[in-house]
């Protein structure tokens, strides 16, 4: 869904040879522009210049209290400064890294594996399972972070159904468990998607390979991928974006810690920002942020335009 | 969408007599490794539903004392005013941004614009920021204008899910015939006409479902509310749960019974949203050759 609309957004053929009078087409009417004026009025004002906002309150030394809360100045590259030399971000960096990819090579994996194995399942299998998965996609964050909080922590579902009901899994393996809390919250989405995606594959190909005596892996190489890919690329794109800024989940779960443990940079902006006061820096880190999933941005339109020459 | 739950597939469709011993018990391992998945999927939901019916619940996961008393105790006072505070917040989120989203998306549809390919992708953009960057401007401006309440917060959450539903609806409106629209515009209908009458009903389930996304997206909202709403009697339901886990008597029991009311206009509506996208359109037979 997603893929098909970027490419429509850049390959519009209306929005080409813009000024030359043609008369067998539609003119520009200003009834559109009146229109478009509250949807983009409301983007303009609560997100363009916010983010234009945020940008610019990084460079300064806004406090959240204090004297400089209202007398707050432009103070150059100081901040950058003290991120280049804050061990704590570096860190952070990392336990991101960490979550956002094995947030999404896990929801790949088992999105994957899931959705082809209901594909061959008989059906009071498929109905259970695919609905349990799905309901677990739909719970909002703030109760998916709870019911993880409790069945892992000691006396928790997962210790007793282990045998170990005193192992506190969340205190002594945090960043893991967030990580598949998080998977387990995102991998119905990917396994709706991928599997619609399945069942659009011709079974006249898979006969002909199967015809060319393709192995099962060839098969699955060679002929399912390239055909999942454009669905793939869009599942990776949307998991990166709301892992990367996942906030819920985490601090219903850990409050980023125990310790820092699990402090991912949403949890690290938002700690500076309101907990130390420092609304400036949190801003900066959140900056941060956005250059990240801008640069997952532009390497999906990379990938989705590539695809299309 | 859940159509992945319910139709055979090409993969499956075995040969009529090639039904031999293997592709029985790889279908059996299958299945069982399947529920292996699901069983691993609602450990977690175990405590939820558990504990809202035990009348001793802690965190542990144990059979419960039977009660139905914790599903009481919740649907009353500030909790119950949490939950309207919730309803008021998704409903004028939700209608906000999906007649505005609606209007863009017709003209962006339909309409010459300059600079349309740009504006396009100016919505892709807003649609990936991480909304977290947006907090502390958003409060530094709320705060100084004196809007830290639940409206203002109800608008900001509407912009959150606006470029997605621009997105959506204007898929739908694109796939309307538009000898539809002409046929209205013979007719004489104004703009306002075409919209109500033929676009309108025409792209219903597209509305309708990025009016659930809406929905859900305000519904479900913790940091934008826990943060840009100030008066405490105007916090909408995540923010009390939260407010739960971190009062010095926890009440484990209120707090699964309240988690599960919470969740179903959740579950509720994605139910609808599958039933409309699995009817689809039946325009096939509204433009004749």
């Amino acid at each position: 869904m997603a893929s098909s609309s970027v490419h429509d957004a850049i390959i519009d053929p209306s929005a080409v040879d813009l000024w030359k009078t043609r008369k067998d087409r539609a003119r520009f009417q200003w009834s559109s522009l009146a229109m478009l004026s509250p949807a983009f009025a409301l983007l303009i004002i609560l997100f363009l210049i916010p983010v234009g906002y945020a940008v610019y309150l990084g460079f300064t030394n806004l406090t959240l209290v204090g004297p400089t809360a209202v007398h707050w100045f432009y103070t150059g590259t100081q901040n950058l400064q003290r991120l280049g030399s804050d061990t704590e971000f570096r860190s952070s960096l990392e336990l991101t890294a960490f979550f956002v990819i094995g947030s999404i090579v896990g929801v790949l994996i088992v999105g994957y594996g899931l959705a082809s194995l209901l594909l061959r399942a008989t059906p009071w299998v498929r109905v259970l399972v695919g609905g349990v998965v799905v309901i677990a996609w739909m719970m909002p964050a703030i109760t998916a972070g709870m019911t993880w909080y409790a069945s892992t922590t000691a006396q928790g579902t997962f210790a007793t159904l282990i045998g170990l009901s005193n192992s506190d899994f969340l205190g002594s393996y945090p960043l893991l468990i967030v990580t598949i809390a998080n998977i387990w919250s995102q991998t119905g989405f990917a396994m709706l998607v991928i599997g619609a995606a399945l069942r659009n594959i011709p079974s006249e190909i898979l006969e002909a390979a199967d015809v060319e005596n393709a192995s099962k892996f060839q098969r699955f190489r060679l002929v399912v991928l390239p055909m999942l890919r454009p669905t793939m690329t869009a599942v990776v794109l949307l998991v990166a974006l709301l892992s990367l800024a996942n906030f819920s989940l985490i601090y219903v779960m850990t409050q980023g810690g125990p310790g820092n443990a699990t402090n991912i940079l949403p949890l690290y902006s938002y700690q500076q920002a309101f907990e130390f006061n420092n609304l400036a820096y949190g801003a900066l880190i959140g900056n941060v942020m956005v250059i990240i999933a801008a640069v997952f941005g532009v390497l999906y339109v990379r990938v989705a335009t590539k695809r299309s020459k | 969408m859940v159509d992945v739950l319910e139709t055979p597939t090409p993969l499956e469709r075995p040969e009529a007599n090639e039904e031999t011993q293997g592709k029985k018990i790889r279908k059996t391992f299958s299945n069982g490794l399947l529920l292996v998945f699901g069983l691993l999927f609602f450990a977690p939901m175990i405590w939820l539903v558990f504990a809202s019916l035990d009348s001793q619940a802690t965190w542990a996961v144990e059979w419960p004392h039977f009660t139905l008393s914790n599903f009481h105790t919740v649907m009353s006072g500030t909790d119950l005013q949490a939950l309207v505070n919730s309803l008021i917040l998704a409903i004028v989120s939700t209608a906000i941004a999906t007649t505005s989203g609606m209007l863009a998306a017709y003209s962006l549809s339909r309409r010459r614009i300059p600079f349309k390919g740009p504006l396009l992708l100016f919505v892709l953009f807003t649609s990936g920021v991480p909304l977290t960057i947006l907090i502390v401007p958003l409060y530094q401006l709320f705060a100084t204008y004196g809007l830290l309440s639940i409206i203002p917060t109800a608008i900001f959450l509407a912009v959150t899910s606006l470029p997605f539903e621009i997105y959506l609806i204007k898929n739908f409106i694109d796939a309307v015939p538009e000898d539809l629209e002409e046929a209205a515009r013979l007719e004489r209908a104004s703009t306002f006409q075409v919209l109500t009458r033929v676009i309108g009903p025409l792209a219903l389930p597209g509305i309708a479902a990025a009016a659930i996304f809406g929905f859900v997206n305000a519904w479900g909202s913790f940091i934008v509310p826990l943060i840009l709403i100030s008066p405490s009697s105007q916090q909408p339901a995540p923010v009390a749960i939260y407010g739960f886990i971190g009062a010095a008597n926890v009440r484990y029991g209120d707090i699964a019974a309240y988690s599960l009311i919470f969740c179903v206009p959740v579950f509720i509506l994605y139910a609808l949203s599958a039933r409309l996208f699995r009817e689809g359109f039946v325009l096939g037979g509204a433009v004749k050759g």
